[in-house]
């Protein structure tokens, strides 16, 4: 049976090296989409946005505790894009709580729990994105990163 | 300008006089009685009214009208003129009209931004500079000629005056500040609050190294002050001021019904010292809404009755 | 560079409510550097308009195109076909951009994205600062190479006004005050007896005071 709620979560692989952890521990109510990446600084504003857009009720960004990411900012501009994402959501009226941002360390399944339990908390209490594609009750749900967005390589931003 | 004095506060420091000016603000509105109870408070207590241009940038009876209201009563107002509204037409067409209406004493100054002011949101002109608006105004007085080089028909013969603050940074350039409006048209200076008197001799010092003490005029700014919390608060939000925090506390120290009293001994006190800075041909008082107590002060200093 | 930011999405929400089907126009030069209005903003800007309207009820549809600079028609002409498709064009290029767009397809409403700040400097990541106020008339060197004009409150040509504190502008304290820049450029260079001179007032003929600007470079006009 089709779950309720579904979430998009972009992970840092030093946090969780892939996505069964996280399946493993969904919550009753909600799909998890992972999104593995290879530093956090990979997630882009955009595609916070466009899995919201392809049908994610909730976006989580998963990064590393600050001072740990490998590739030394990429925690931090992770964070900075999800905040301004965040002002972004509340700008068109959609609630900012739906993209949430979490330091976490590595391969800390008792708090990869408790986030998602918290994350099915908030849907319960928000509902359903009201921005989403119109769904039909049995339509496949679609992916809640759109092709061609999938990130591929680190930011080499200069600092 | 050893002929004939321009003006009454002309004729008080050419002869050698201590000067005194104060300072009268316009109201925020049409009420042109406000600026004659104002004006009575002064008469027959100072040489000359400084009236603010808009001060601080909130819209307030032009520095024109008042200043006629003050002449009506028999004193000789000093006109204040920024170059933040209007722009190089607009100053000298105000120029000649003030003139025309017996206005003998101007003060250049750029003017407040208005960031500070009524309308924050209101376009600025800075079209010439204070230095700008003293040089046209000695060329007005001195060629007869409008900024244009048209001879004018009737050149208005005004005695100039600008501002100064030795607080300011950076203080090395201060000087040469002060240099380039003697240069450009000043006859008089008329100087920010002065509370830190350690730090205006050692302007007056670089001012009389440089000969500038003997060019012209300069009269030492003084403000009472009324309170402690006011105190603090000038010192701490007021661009450009220097209170020493000794004088802070002493303000703090004494029962809050004394303040004022306080404040206008430390005022005395201050006047006293300034007397004695050689270059200091006067003092500018500038009793923001405490215009009644210029003539406690001056009487007390000893500066009654006025030449 | 122009610097510009792109309008509150609410402004831009009023702006295009009218239509349902619109086109995104991008300019890949200045605004795209500022972050205004490059094809990364034009995307963001794109989903977070579907994600309004659809949370509104009222779905729109969105074109996205970006192309190298707004200014020039050659690279307008490039938009011509997707103009074509579309009710209106918001263009995220800066007012020049806007109105070039504007004149070269008269029945499209075409209609402003981005705030076109100030002719600026990077001065580092995310940092951007006025230093030019394009008067038609410069005067860098009367100044050590520290305009006035555009970096000081009050536009000050003889020094600076007694507001300055410890180098920052009265008007904002993280602001340099570019009289002390300008007298700390000179000390440095054994040059402040230069400040020493009058500087009469400026010339504004050649500044938008002397009405809108032409430059025609007669060797290019054939």
């Amino acid at each position: 049976m089709e779950k309720p709620y579904r979430l998009s979560v972009f992970f840092c692989t030093r946090i969780v090296e892939n996505e069964a952890p996280l399946l493993s521990q969904a919550p009753e109510s909600v799909e998890i989409r992972p999104v593995p990446m290879a530093c956090s600084s990979m997630v882009k504003d955009l595609f916070l946005l466009k899995a919201l857009e392809a049908g994610a009720d909730a976006v989580s960004v998963w990064v590393c505790p600050e001072g740990a990411c490998r590739h030394v900012q990429g925690n931090l501009r992770a964070k900075k894009r999800v905040q301004r994402v965040q002002s972004l959501l509340e700008d068109i009226g959609l609630d900012g709580r739906r993209l949430t941002f979490f330091n976490l360390a590595p391969q800390d399944r008792v708090s990869i729990s408790s986030r998602l339990e918290e994350i099915a908390a908030l849907l319960a209490g928000i509902g359903k994105n009201p921005a989403g594609p119109p769904r039909s009750r049995d339509a496949e749900p679609g992916p809640a990163t759109p092709a061609g967005l999938e990130p591929k390589a680190p930011d080499t931003h200069p600092g | 300008m050893n002929t004939e004095p321009i003006s009454n506060l002309h004729r008080v420091l050419s002869r050698g006089h201590f000067a005194v000016t104060a300072e009268c603000g316009p109201p925020r509105g049409a009420n042109g009685e406000a600026v004659r109870e104002k004006g009575a408070l002064l008469k027959g207590v100072v040489d000359a009214v400084n009236v603010t241009d808009n001060q601080t940038a909130i819209v307030r009876m032009s520095s024109i009208s008042a200043c006629k209201h003050l002449m009506d009563l028999g004193l000789e107002p000093v006109m204040q003129m920024v170059t933040r509204d209007r722009n190089r037409i607009a100053l000298q067409s105000d120029i000649l009209g003030a003139y025309s209406l017996g206005i003998k004493n101007i003060l250049c100054l750029s003017g407040d931004h208005q960031r500070f002011g009524s309308h924050p949101e209101a376009l600025n002109v800075f079209d010439i500079d204070s230095m700008n608006l003293l040089s046209t105004v000695r060329t007005m007085r001195e060629q007869g000629k409008d900024l244009s080089g048209h001879a004018l028909d009737g050149a208005p013969k005004m005695f100039i005056g600008a501002a100064a603050n030795p607080f300011a940074d950076p203080f090395e350039y201060r000087v040469i500040r002060l240099a380039k409006k003697i240069d450009a048209g000043a006859d008089f200076i008329q100087t920010q609050c002065i509370y830190n008197l350690d730090r205006f001799k050692a302007w007056m010092d670089m001012a009389a190294g440089e000969g500038l003490t003997e060019k012209v005029h300069i009269l030492a700014g003084v403000t009472p002050l009324k309170s402690a919390p006011m105190a603090r608060y000038m010192a701490q939000n007021v661009a450009g001021m220097d209170i020493p925090e000794p004088l802070l506390r002493r303000m703090a120290g004494v029962p809050k019904k004394k303040a004022a009293q306080e404040g206008i001994a430390i005022c005395l006190e201050t006047l006293q010292a300034l007397r004695e800075i050689p270059g200091v041909h006067g003092v500018h008082i500038m009793a923001i809404e405490w215009e009644n107590q210029v003539k406690t002060i001056v009487e007390r200093a000893g500066l009654l009755p006025r030449p | 560079m122009i610097v510009g930011e792109q309008k509150p999405v609410q402004e831009i929400l009023q702006m295009v409510a009218p239509h349902r089907k619109f086109l995104i126009l991008g300019c890949g030069t200045c605004v795209k550097t500022c972050f205004a209005g490059g094809e990364d903003e034009v995307a963001l800007l794109a989903s977070a308009l579907r994600l309004a309207s659809r949370k509104d009820g009222r779905p729109v549809e969105i074109e996205e195109l970006t192309v190298e600079r707004q200014c020039e028609d050659a690279f307008i002409a490039e938009a011509a076909e997707a103009v074509s498709r579309n009710e209106a064009v918001l263009s995220l290029a800066c007012g020049a951009g806007v109105q070039a767009v504007a004149r070269r397809f008269p029945r499209s409403p075409v209609l402003p994205g981005v705030n076109t700040t100030f002719l600026g400097v990077l001065e580092h990541q995310g940092l951007f600062t006025e230093e030019c106020a394009g008067c038609g008339d410069c005067q860098l060197a009367v100044f050590g190479g520290v305009c006035p004009f555009s970096r000081c409150a009050k536009k000050l040509l003889n020094g600076p006004c007694g507001g300055s504190q410890e180098g920052k502008c009265e008007v904002d304290p993280d602001t340099e005050c570019a009289w002390h820049l300008i007298i700390e450029r000179l000390s440095a260079l054994g040059r402040l007896d230069q400040l020493r001179a009058y500087v009469p007032p400026k010339n504004w003929q050649t500044s938008l005071s002397g009405g809108p600007r032409k430059l025609i470079r007669k060797d290019h006009v054939i």
